[in-house]
């Protein structure tokens, strides 16, 4: 709730009161040149790796290049091809569906595994382990790993159990095979949000949840009136990494389906590594500013929503 | 506070250092005593590394100049782009890689006695694909021939014949199929298996590969519904056709990938797979003794039209700008030595490509040859859609039940849209 965001911070920075009063007007503090020189490589990798490549490439986005050789300005013919593209339209709406779907999955799981994670269970450290072990494993393996149960042991399980919706692949049918993908990134993508959920509930004062008690609430209405309000900061952390993330969903995609069965599960980020595989540069360019744009403009929706709502405990 | 942790983070960069400094010392050794010119040669086959590094390490000993560098990974595109690419590759040749050719990034070659040893209608094999003008700078050195993989066990002991035509081909799948037999291994989880296989043997069997690509590249923007050709109209036969042949697939075929489909044959489980030769080791591999021929699938009546589907295993080429042109030169030539090729496509279940390569003898890819050597070959329909268009994909939706009319009227457009933007 909005009235926690103005709770000052209880432990305020100390004052460097040895230190001389500045010379300079109040306004323009002078501030030690190291932290420009802490922040400069890394402000360098990021111009020189991302900033200035980005920028070339949207040049390339009005012209024909194939990545190499000549090419010529082809002004804003990517651009309309891109919206009369029915596959990438579909990449688009496939996207942004399966972002959807997976944030509100793994978040609410997280949520309530970090709430059982921070209450006083027996071996709390052994099972905070056990939870956050799929995030060290690189995503094609998990993908590899999950297609094989999908296509073998699921099945196999299925048929001797008589259950028929599942005794062929879910990875062969063009209606589920979004269902293993949103599975797949939830089973893989819960540890980091549970750890900031985790960061977030511990910092939960227990006084609120004593006095809570007095006033005689009971768990739900502590858990709705209490604990979400205060993390609520960590809900839109973990909600806009998230859908970033699952908008840019790559390598599991490759590893399980291939953008398959058919085109069904093919993202927009596969379209556009897989076009620029195939000399497709220019357009592809064209489909990458597009989507930084929508990528963009919900991030910014995200936070317009939650402004002012947002909590980080007490 | 205890000095111990900061003493022992320092001996361990200590040992850092002093371990990348042996690196680095071995790196140099390596580069720089013999005073060779390092030869960046490009070659990312997976399957014949090991044969490829003996090959190199002859080469090395063979002359005193230059050092062969393997190249296993690199990306070509950006190599290219940075102007920067290997000096001579040994590579699969395609659509792909044609598009460097086309703008001129590789040398022509034709002053090369190796270039002239080379069959004429090979040569031209590469030129399926746009080619520069007045050069040759694709020297092919193998070529995939690729049909029908059959267990010969099954068909004796079912007293079956290689079918010649489309209504002896289903019979002969019907008589399978009632003797308990899957007649055909599908391995449709892996789309490209779907296009190498039923699609590009279907339409490579009914329709002029080379021609309809010509027409439709010509057609450009305009390829649709009122076009003279397009793919709706030229492909809706053959695709018909090629859907056919799905009942005699095994049930859980949209479920199972390449590497089961070798495994399967090897262990009997089906009498056909409709792969290449590089499938022909895999199989080999799981030391069932199981024997596999090949012969071309019959899809029209008439045994005239048997063909079977090729492409280029691997070619040479040196880029315009490689930096050793000349070293790159000598490893042309090496490669080029008849013990060296023939040795290879012998031994990897591959077609010769030079006018004096000796005929195929392995009796799984026997059968291929004839067919080779009298040009009753074409090269993969699906060879010549561009990677930013997933026809893969759309043929698999197509194999899963979707119409075909509405994929290919989206391939029409995709290629429309390709013409439109380029």
């Amino acid at each position: 709730m909005s009235e926690t965001t103005s709770t000052p911070p209880r432990a305020s920075t100390p004052q460097r009161s040895s230190a001389p009063p500045p010379k300079e007007s109040p306004n323009s503090p002078k501030i030690d040149p190291i932290y420009y020189f802490f922040l400069f490589p890394a402000l360098l990798a990021f111009t020189l790796a991302i900033t200035v490549p980005a920028i070339v490439g949207f040049g390339y986005s009005f012209t024909n290049s194939i990545g190499f050789g000549d090419w010529e300005f082809t002004g804003i013919r990517n651009y309309i091809a891109v919206f009369r593209d029915e596959g990438i339209v579909g990449a688009y709406l496939f996207t942004l569906g399966f972002a959807l779907v997976t944030v509100i999955i793994t978040n609410a799981i997280a949520f309530f595994l970090a709430l059982g994670l921070t209450s006083r269970i027996r071996f709390q450290r052994t099972l905070r382990t056990v939870f956050v072990l799929p995030m060290v494993i690189s995503g094609i393996i998990i993908a590899y790993v999950f297609k094989f149960l999908f296509s073998n042991t699921v099945p196999a399980i299925a048929q001797t159990l008589g259950i028929d919706a599942l005794s062929q692949s879910i990875l062969a049918n063009e209606n589920l095979a979004w269902i293993a993908l949103v599975i797949v990134h939830a089973w893989s993508t819960i540890p980091p949000a549970l750890l900031i959920y985790i960061a977030g509930l511990v910092t939960v004062p227990e006084e609120v949840y004593e006095a809570a008690s007095i006033d005689g609430a009971s768990p739900a209405s502590k858990l709705w009136h209490i604990t979400l309000p205060l993390v609520s900061g960590y809900v839109v952390i973990n909600t806009i990494l998230g859908f970033k993330g699952y908008l840019n969903a790559y390598d599991i995609v490759v590893g399980l389906t291939d953008g398959g069965p058919g085109v069904a599960t093919r993202t927009v980020a596969m379209s556009i590594i897989r076009g620029f595989e195939g000399g497709d540069f220019g357009y592809q360019m064209a489909n990458a500013a597009v989507f930084f744009v929508i990528s963009i403009v919900i991030a910014v929706l995200q936070l317009r929503l939650t402004r002012g709502k947002a909590s980080f405990g007490s | 506070m205890s000095p111990s942790p900061l003493s022992r983070l320092q001996t361990s960069r200590r040992g850092l250092l002093a371990a990348g400094g042996a690196l680095a010392a071995t790196g140099l050794a390596g580069c720089g005593a013999s005073g060779r010119k390092d030869v960046t040669f490009y070659q990312s086959k997976r399957e014949i590394f090991d044969h490829i590094k003996t090959l190199l390490a002859e080469l090395d000993a063979a002359q005193p100049q230059y050092r062969y560098v393997h190249d296993v990974a690199s990306n070509l595109s950006a190599g290219f782009a940075r102007r920067n690419p290997p000096d001579v590759a040994l590579q699969n040749y395609n659509l792909e890689m044609s598009r460097f050719r086309e703008r001129g990034g590789l040398s022509d070659l034709s002053d090369m006695e190796e270039a002239s040893r080379i069959r004429d209608d090979i040569k031209d094999l590469a030129d399926w694909y746009p080619p520069y003008p007045g050069r040759t700078s694709v020297l092919p050195w193998s070529v995939a021939g690729a049909a029908v993989i059959y267990n010969r066990a099954i068909f004796d002991e079912h007293g079956l014949s290689v079918p010649t035509t489309w209504s002896e081909f289903t019979a002969l799948c019907t008589e399978l199929q009632d003797a308990g037999v899957t007649p055909i291994y599908g391995t449709f989880a892996d789309a490209w298996t779907l296009n190498q296989g039923m699609f590009d043997y279907t339409l490579g069997g009914m329709i002029d590969v080379r021609t309809f690509y010509e027409q439709v590249t010509e057609i450009g923007e305009e390829v649709g519904p009122g076009a003279e050709h397009s793919f709706s109209k030229d492909w809706q036969e053959p695709i018909a056709r090629m859907l056919e042949l799905l009942p005699f697939h095994q049930d859980d075929a949209p479920a199972r990938t390449y590497n089961e489909g070798n495994t399967a044959m090897a262990n009997g489980e089906a009498a056909m797979l409709l792969q290449g030769p590089w499938a022909l080791p895999e199989i080999a591999k799981a030391e069932t003794g199981a024997e596999m021929g090949m012969f071309p699938l019959p899809v029209t009546e008439d045994p005239a039209d048997l063909k079977i589907r090729v492409n280029i295993d691997l070619a040479l080429w040196i880029p315009e700008a490689a930096d050793q042109p000349e070293g790159a030169r000598e490893l042309v030539k090496f490669f080029m030595q008849p013990e060296v090729q023939d040795t290879y496509n012998v031994d990897f279940l591959y077609l010769g490509t030079t006018k004096d390569a000796p005929p195929a003898t392995d009796p799984r890819i026997v059968e291929m040859q004839s067919y080779y050597d009298e040009a009753r070959y074409y090269m993969g329909a699906s060879q010549f859609i561009p990677n930013t268009i997933p026809w893969a994909n759309y043929l698999q939706a197509i194999v899963f039940g979707e119409k075909p009319e509405t994929m290919l009227a989206r391939l029409d457009s995709d290629w429309a849209s390709l013409a439109y933007r380029a």
